[in-house]
């Protein structure tokens, strides 16, 4: 009985300890590139930009675009997370990683379109795949 | 008959410890092998560059203000591999109806309509046992201002001693009003294995 409550006061304990997750309505202050380190030894991003394109009859969308130059033939995947104003994800087309394949000294140029007008930041995140 | 009997259970057993065990796959973590033939992987990308590009070029944006009304016409599969388009366009379909550029109308369709209930439900003008007030009326069915059409190709090569099979997705999106093409878009997928690989 004695290890029982002590066990439940460790745990509510150690619950108190932890970080609480960001729950206020100000913006995470979110990374907009994330490269993992295996990738880093074989490409650098050398260019992140972003624009919002005129949508004929009002409207815009945000589009990012990026190049990626390699230093060694290497096999990458990246995928872009799209938030609303609220920061809050906005569902893509796909919800996987797309693969491309870098030669060495290329340097590849990927672009991406937000899935809705209300999209306000995203996410880039580029990773070696298995 | 007893030992055979044991014998048998015992590499049984063995064997269905060796086999891979059942597992689920997230689509948005998959680096899993990949299969000669047409997989998830491919309809997502050939989706994502079609939505993409349709909507960054402006194809999609009624004119009149509004939301788009589109229909899915014919896409044809010339592979060997027997294929459901819908895998395709429905993935299509529905990142354009969250777009909230475009509508795809289920009431029409080259063979007919794709929801016949559109067409079954307007039947019930002439029962008496219906409260006429919530059929629904003439003249309220919307038609469509866009058509989604494609073909999805292979061809098969030997390349040394290995086996490359091209797919392409083509897709063409037409305005009705004037019948030209405004958006047209090509998916290659490329795939280079084991000659062995079956791709139908």
């Amino acid at each position: 009985m004695k290890t029982l409550l002590f066990a439940s006061l460790l745990v509510l304990g150690l619950a108190g300890c932890a970080t609480p997750p960001e729950t206020s309505s100000s913006l995470v202050d979110r990374q907009e590139l994330k490269v993992d380190p295996d990738i880093i030894y074989a490409a650098d991003v050398t260019e992140l930009f972003q624009k919002r394109v005129e949508q004929p009859g009002g409207g815009s969308l945000l589009q990012v675009q990026f190049a990626v130059e390699a230093r060694s033939d290497a096999d990458m995947a990246w995928k872009v997370t799209w938030f609303d104003a609220n920061g809050m994800v906005v569902q893509g087309v796909g919800e996987g990683y797309r693969k491309a394949t870098l030669l060495t000294g290329q340097t590849r140029y990927f672009t991406a379109t937000a899935p809705h007008e209300r999209v306000a930041s995203f996410q880039l995140h580029l990773r070696e795949p298995r | 008959m007893l030992i055979r009997a044991v014998a048998i259970s015992i590499s049984l057993a063995v064997l269905a410890g060796c086999a891979a065990p059942t597992r689920y796959i997230d689509p948005a973590a998959d680096d899993g092998p990949v299969a000669m033939t047409m997989d998830y992987r491919d309809f997502e990308k050939a989706a994502t560059e079609a939505v993409e590009d349709m909507l960054a070029s402006g194809a999609v944006n009624n004119p009149d203000g509004g939301r788009s009304i589109m229909v899915v016409s014919r896409i044809t599969n010339d592979t060997m591999q027997r294929i459901d388009t819908d895998q395709l366009t429905k993935k299509i379909r529905v990142s354009l109806l969250r777009s909230g550029k475009v509508v795809t109308t289920t009431a029409v369709g080259l063979n007919g309509a794709e929801d016949e209930m559109t067409k079954k439900a307007r039947e019930l003008r002439e029962s008496d046992e219906f409260d006429q007030s919530g059929v629904q009326k003439k003249g309220t069915l919307q038609a469509p201002d866009l058509s989604l059409s494609g073909k999805i190709l292979q061809r098969n090569h030997k390349v040394g001693k290995e086996q490359q099979v091209e797919y392409y997705v083509q897709l063409s999106l037409t305005d009705l009003a004037s019948g030209l093409a405004i958006w047209e878009g090509e998916t290659p997928i490329i795939k280079r294995g084991s000659d062995k690989s079956v791709t139908w």
